[in-house]
């Protein structure tokens, strides 16, 4: 019993959560400053470089412009994933919100024209809003609530799509030209997510809002001591996960003209949260680096085309993004002694 | 020996304060009998609802048909989370359990049948992919919602390997096919099936050392670990037991389908644990147990098909149990708020 209590050091918190500062001496894992500085860059490079060396034809012609499309989605909905994981919460109801936005977007642009965009992002906006209010508000794990929500999201898509394909009949020219190729050849959307990524990393680092949004993800309990408003706060990267799956779903009508509860975007969830932790976002929050997260997108574009490259049937990819988000948290993860993990 | 005597001390006898034990023992009691009486309306309200269709044998079969997915997965996931723990990998085991029957049994693809073999492989797979997220969650330290969310893809990734490229592998042997819901004693075997996992799970939770070892690490791992329970070790296990479970649930949704599918346990993860929510079992851990958890999974089905039988869209069927989830977790939550309580 003696051994026991011992290799438990009594000067840790009582706190489930282990603040970051006391864990440095005992980590194992890579040192997070550096993978957030050049770690999300390197990876998605050196796989770049490995799948150029076997399949030259990725460097040109319409391979960029794939990977690029094939990120643009992933990327918008891993900056969303990325700003509720620095608050220290999760939202798994995100790839549903993404193809609802879809739907809203294909049933408003008729009536609509060009202000469907707008609404489709307000009504996401509000839907996120809503998570948030519950999760800060209500103080419930943010992993069983956005459960819940996922069940209410998809469904309301189907209610909304009748169980069929919703396609967006009229005023298409409103959003098809977000896939038209731009800048260096790759999409407009693509660089519409890019400047998103950037403006997202000037608010977290260059204003009090996100310094006092890391304060949230970093210690909560500290930042309420601070006097800042850490419900609203939470309410507000919730809001903003849900602009982003509307901006998604907006994406996916430019690209497929139609929406369906199982189609394009419904297996957002998982390769948005690779995404945001490939990018350098740590799950237990306030570190994030929205421009890593750019890099992380593009890595889990890659992926399906490296693996088939390197001869892995393309059918075990769902395989291969479970084993690189385990991998992205792993090596990162605090490892404290007599730390509890739950 | 020792450590579980420990144990059973720092369970047994009184809290801090004997005041509010009994708060608590009475709030549980009431809770309880909350869910029995809700049942009950539900079921008075659908029968004069939907006279001549609710109230009859058959369709009692059909809930406690639909009631035995649920209450398979319901078991294992009752023991993780009374550990505080999350599993979130059942609808990837049971898409690659369930097919690995379906593969190994006579199915329209051809092959041989393997018989009971294809079961204890089926079971095999389910215990191998907990034992990994235990693994990857007490040897890497990664939090159990991200461990298992994981490995949720990777068994849909096993499974959609396991599927190939070939047409759907139906069960080519009639008495495989239709053996989940011929009756027995009047009742279809699925849910005799569910029945038997529910009274091995409320056996486990209560007398063995793993179900003890499970409440007490769930209650307040710091203490549970000083009093000798091996946190690890009952991680692992119960992690494994709730693989099997899962297995065992995709092997029974298989049968119920007929055929073999990767997505064969989609829509039942948000079930479960909406189920063995407002059964009772807290998520922090500690609390609750797998009776609860039959009656949530109860609850759930009853208002489901109820719902559709009084013509509701069978589209909503999600939001239900969504909206049931969301609701269980806020009014289980809402006493404790605090303005410095923090909730990842």
């Amino acid at each position: 019993m003696t051994t026991m209590s011992t290799t438990t050091p009594a000067t840790t918190p009582a706190a489930p959560a282990p603040a970051p500062s006391a864990t440095g001496r005992a980590r194992r894992g890579l040192p997070p400053g550096l993978w957030q500085a050049a770690g999300p860059a390197a990876v998605f490079v050196v796989l770049f470089a490995v799948t150029a060396a076997l399949q030259p034809a990725i460097l040109s012609g319409v391979g960029p412009i794939n990977l690029t499309t094939q990120a643009t989605a992933v990327l918008l909905v891993a900056l969303g994933q990325a700003a509720v994981l620095h608050v220290g919460s999760i939202d798994l109801s995100n790839a549903a919100a993404a193809v609802l936005g879809a739907m809203v977007l294909a049933l408003a642009l008729g009536p609509l024209a060009a202000a469907a965009p707008l609404v489709t992002l307000l009504v996401m906006a509000l839907v996120g809003a809503v998570n948030g209010l519950l999760v800060a508000f209500t103080q419930v794990p943010s992993f069983a609530l956005t459960l819940g929500t996922l069940g209410v999201l998809q469904a309301a898509s189907l209610v909304v799509s009748d169980n069929t394909t919703v396609y967006a009949s009229a005023n298409g020219e409103v959003v098809s030209w977000l896939f038209i190729q731009a800048f260096a050849g790759l999409p407009v959307a693509f660089w519409f997510a890019v400047v998103v990524a950037v403006l997202f990393w000037l608010v977290l680092r260059r204003t009090s809002l996100g310094q006092a949004l890391t304060a949230v993800g970093l210690n909560e309990t500290a930042a309420v001591f601070s006097g800042l408003r850490t419900r609203w706060l939470k309410v507000a990267a919730f809001s903003f996960s849900g602009v982003m799956a509307g901006a998604a779903g907006i994406c996916i009508i430019s690209q497929a003209g139609a929406a369906s509860s199982f189609g394009l975007g419904s297996d957002l969830l998982l390769p948005g949260i690779a995404a945001a932790l490939i990018g350098g976002t740590a799950i237990t929050g306030g570190r994030t680096n929205p421009v890593g997260v750019v890099f992380g997108a593009l890595t889990v574009a890659l992926i399906p085309i490296t693996a088939t490259a390197l001869g892995v049937t393309p059918q075990a990819r769902s395989l291969v993004y479970g084993v690189v988000v385990i991998a992205a948290v792993a090596l990162t993860a605090s490892r404290a002694r007599g730390a509890v993990v739950k | 020996m020792t450590g579980l005597t420990t144990v059973t001390d720092v369970l047994t006898p009184a809290p801090p304060t004997t005041g509010a034990r009994r708060v608590r023992r009475g709030h549980g009691r009431l809770r309880s009998s909350g869910e029995v009486i809700a049942l009950l309306v539900l079921l008075l309200v659908f029968t004069l609802l939907n006279p001549g269709t609710f109230a009859t044998l058959t369709n009692a079969r059909t809930v406690l048909d639909q009631a035995a997915l649920p209450l398979v997965v319901g078991v294992g996931a009752t023991l993780v989370i009374l550990m505080g723990s999350i599993d979130l990998s059942v609808e990837g085991v049971m898409g690659a359990a369930g097919m690995t029957f379906v593969l190994l049994s006579a199915n329209s693809r051809g092959g041989e049948s393997h018989g009971a073999l294809a079961l204890v492989a089926a079971l095999a797979v389910g215990l191998l992919i907990g034992l990994l997220t235990a693994l990857i969650h007490t040897r890497l330290r990664v939090p159990t919602f991200i461990a298992s969310l994981g490995v949720w893809y990777i068994g849909l990734g096993v499974a959609t390997l396991l599927y190939g490229t070939e047409g759907i592998p139906n069960f080519s042997d009639p008495a495989t096919a239709n053996w989940a819901s011929r009756l027995l004693l009047g009742l279809p075997h699925s849910f005799w099936l569910a029945a038997a996992v529910v009274v091995l799970g409320l056996l486990v939770g209560r007398y063995t050392r793993l179900g003890r070892s499970a409440y007490a690490l769930g209650a307040d791992e710091r203490i549970a670990r000083d009093n000798g329970v091996r946190a690890a070790r009952t991680k692992v296990l119960v992690f494994v037991v709730a693989g099997g479970c899962s297995a065992l649930a995709g092997v029974l949704a298989s049968l119920q389908l007929g055929a073999g599918s990767v997505t064969l346990g989609a829509g039942t993860l948000f079930l479960t644990i909406a189920a063995v929510v407002i059964g009772g079992t807290s998520l922090g851990g500690g609390r609750g147990g797998v009776a609860r958890t039959a009656l949530g999974v109860l609850l759930l089905t009853v208002l489901n098909n109820g719902l559709i039988l009084s013509g509701v869209s069978p589209n909503i069927q999600s939001a239900v149990s969504g909206a049931v989830l969301i609701g269980a977790i806020v009014a289980a939550a809402w006493p404790h708020r605090s303005r410095l309580r923090v909730v990842k």
